[in-house]
């Protein structure tokens, strides 16, 4: 772990939480269409952003995650209707809160991706790359393991 | 004051006598000198115990959802047609009255199960900055009167403004007057200071990240994982914990700092929309943990981003469980 850190070319790890419906198939689209993007993101699928407990976010950053993206269909076009829009007032929320306490507020990222923007979920993923990268590694609220 | 309390007494007098509620849920006199603590009334003659004075700290809204809670689990193994129906009254000032409405709208009970005697406040004591002021000294006597405390310490007699040692909450109290009830005692007073009430927050925010996030680990440093602000607090009444979770453990049971911080950040998180500002959590805080400097920001955020005041008005609903489509989203990313 200690390299690791000390390392030049450390890469972050980030945890993307994805809907099924648009996000997850965004980046199939990604996939099938062999868009390059950074492999530093580890994907998870979830029914809908609006099932997504901001404890995962928190736990996420805890347990070792460098940032947190959370991604859904764009507003209105959610499969149950209103997740992503109920989901969107408990990421408001939990965001500022975040950056109250002093956790730095580009290690949880928020963003819509549809199945059809493959396109755009490589770029999602190359700008939270990037941005996390330019933090370095995460130190706040992280648990030291062993 | 005096007044306010003999018609407190006189009220749970009547409502026990013409049967209106079992139990009443008030204050009483506390065993140590200058404290108030609560108590349940269930018998006319037991009312005149009943005080209502700037010692009175606790929200009593969580008894009056604890005892529903115990009453309503009781009755689970009695037939249908033989449940008893339990009328909680209840001595509430305006916090208290927030705190109940949350309840309402979160649907944990009817409107028929309390009876609600409102009670106008003026803001209660602090037992800790009275400790302060009397440089921790062992109060052995004490009155109030007329805004002045008088106490006698084992070094001498000394005299504090009531104002100076107002709870943090009740300076910049913006619902002084209970929002529901079904009798007033005492008429309505003006609200304290509600301007300023986002002061310490504001200010908090200008500071720069790095002294923001030192600030909260020296403050949960000292939280020892007693869970006191969530046994008093009337939001918090979840059957079973996230702390206490095992299956998904959301919160490690070890004395690593990021599991305090972990767990005092979803507290306070899920307080969105939910805390009115009482002050219980700060007042039974054994360790002086300064909650209410990140608690009031969800406060804000609240009514900055969704419009909503925690238990203000009967007619909303919970600000989390909504949405509109014209909410913010500044902070959704766009490559």
């Amino acid at each position: 772990m200690a390299e690791n850190l000390a390392s030049k070319d450390w890469e972050p790890k980030i945890v993307a939480i994805v809907c099924n419906w648009c996000t997850y198939a965004g980046a199939d689209l990604a996939g099938i269409s062999r868009i390059q993007y950074p492999p530093n993101v580890r994907i998870i699928r979830v029914p809908c952003t609006g099932r997504i407990n901001p404890f995962y976010i928190v736990k996420a950053l805890q347990t070792g995650a460098d940032g947190v993206l959370v991604s859904g269909c764009h507003p209105g076009e959610c499969h149950y209707i209103s997740g992503n829009l109920v989901a969107r007032r408990k990421f408001a929320a939990l965001k500022s809160f975040l950056s109250y306490i002093g956790m730095e507020g580009d290690r949880t990222m928020f963003t819509w991706v549809s199945a059809s923007e493959g396109d755009r979920f490589a770029q999602v993923i190359r700008g939270v790359t990037a941005k996390v990268k330019a933090l370095g590694p995460a130190t706040k609220l992280k648990k030291k393991l062993g | 004051m005096e007044n306010i309390e003999t018609k407190l007494r006189e009220e749970a007098k009547r409502l026990l006598l013409e049967k209106k509620a079992d139990v009443i849920v008030g204050y009483e006199k506390g065993t140590l000198p200058l404290t108030a603590t609560p108590c349940f009334i269930t018998t006319p003659e037991e009312a005149d115990k009943l005080v209502w004075n700037d010692l009175c700290t606790q929200n009593l809204a969580k008894f009056v959802h604890d005892l529903i809670t115990q009453h309503k689990n009781s009755q689970k193994r009695v037939k249908p047609e033989d449940r008893k129906k339990k009328v909680i009254g209840v001595v509430a000032r305006g916090c208290t009255t927030r705190s109940l409405i949350i309840h309402l709208q979160e649907r944990q009970y009817g409107r028929d199960e309390v009876y609600i005697i409102g009670v106008p406040c003026t803001g209660y004591m602090d037992v800790k900055k009275l400790k302060v002021a009397v440089n921790g000294a062992d109060i052995v006597e004490g009155s109030i009167a007329d805004g002045k405390i008088s106490i006698t310490t084992a070094e001498g007699e000394k005299s504090i403004a009531l104002k100076d040692v107002l709870a943090e909450s009740c300076r910049t109290c913006r619902f002084n007057n209970p929002i529901i009830s079904d009798t007033m005692v005492g008429s309505p007073v003006p609200a304290m200071n509600p301007d300023h009430e986002y002061d310490d927050v504001s200010e908090f925010e200008k500071k720069s990240i790095e002294e923001r996030w030192t600030y909260f680990t020296k403050e949960m440093e000292k939280c020892i994982r007693c869970n006191a602000c969530r046994q008093a607090c009337p939001s918090c009444y979840c059957p079973t914990c996230f702390v206490e979770q095992s299956q998904p453990q959301w919160v490690g049971i070890g004395e690593d700092k990021t599991d305090t911080q972990v767990f005092q950040l979803m507290r306070l998180y899920h307080m969105v929309g939910r805390c009115v500002d009482c002050g219980s959590c700060v007042a039974v805080c054994p360790m002086g943990v300064d909650l209410r400097k990140f608690l009031k920001k969800i406060d804000k955020d609240c009514w900055e981003l969704f419009g909503n005041r925690a238990g203000s008005s009967m007619e909303d609903t919970p600000p989390l469980g909504k949405y509109s489509e014209n909410d913010k989203e500044e902070f959704i990313f766009n490559p």
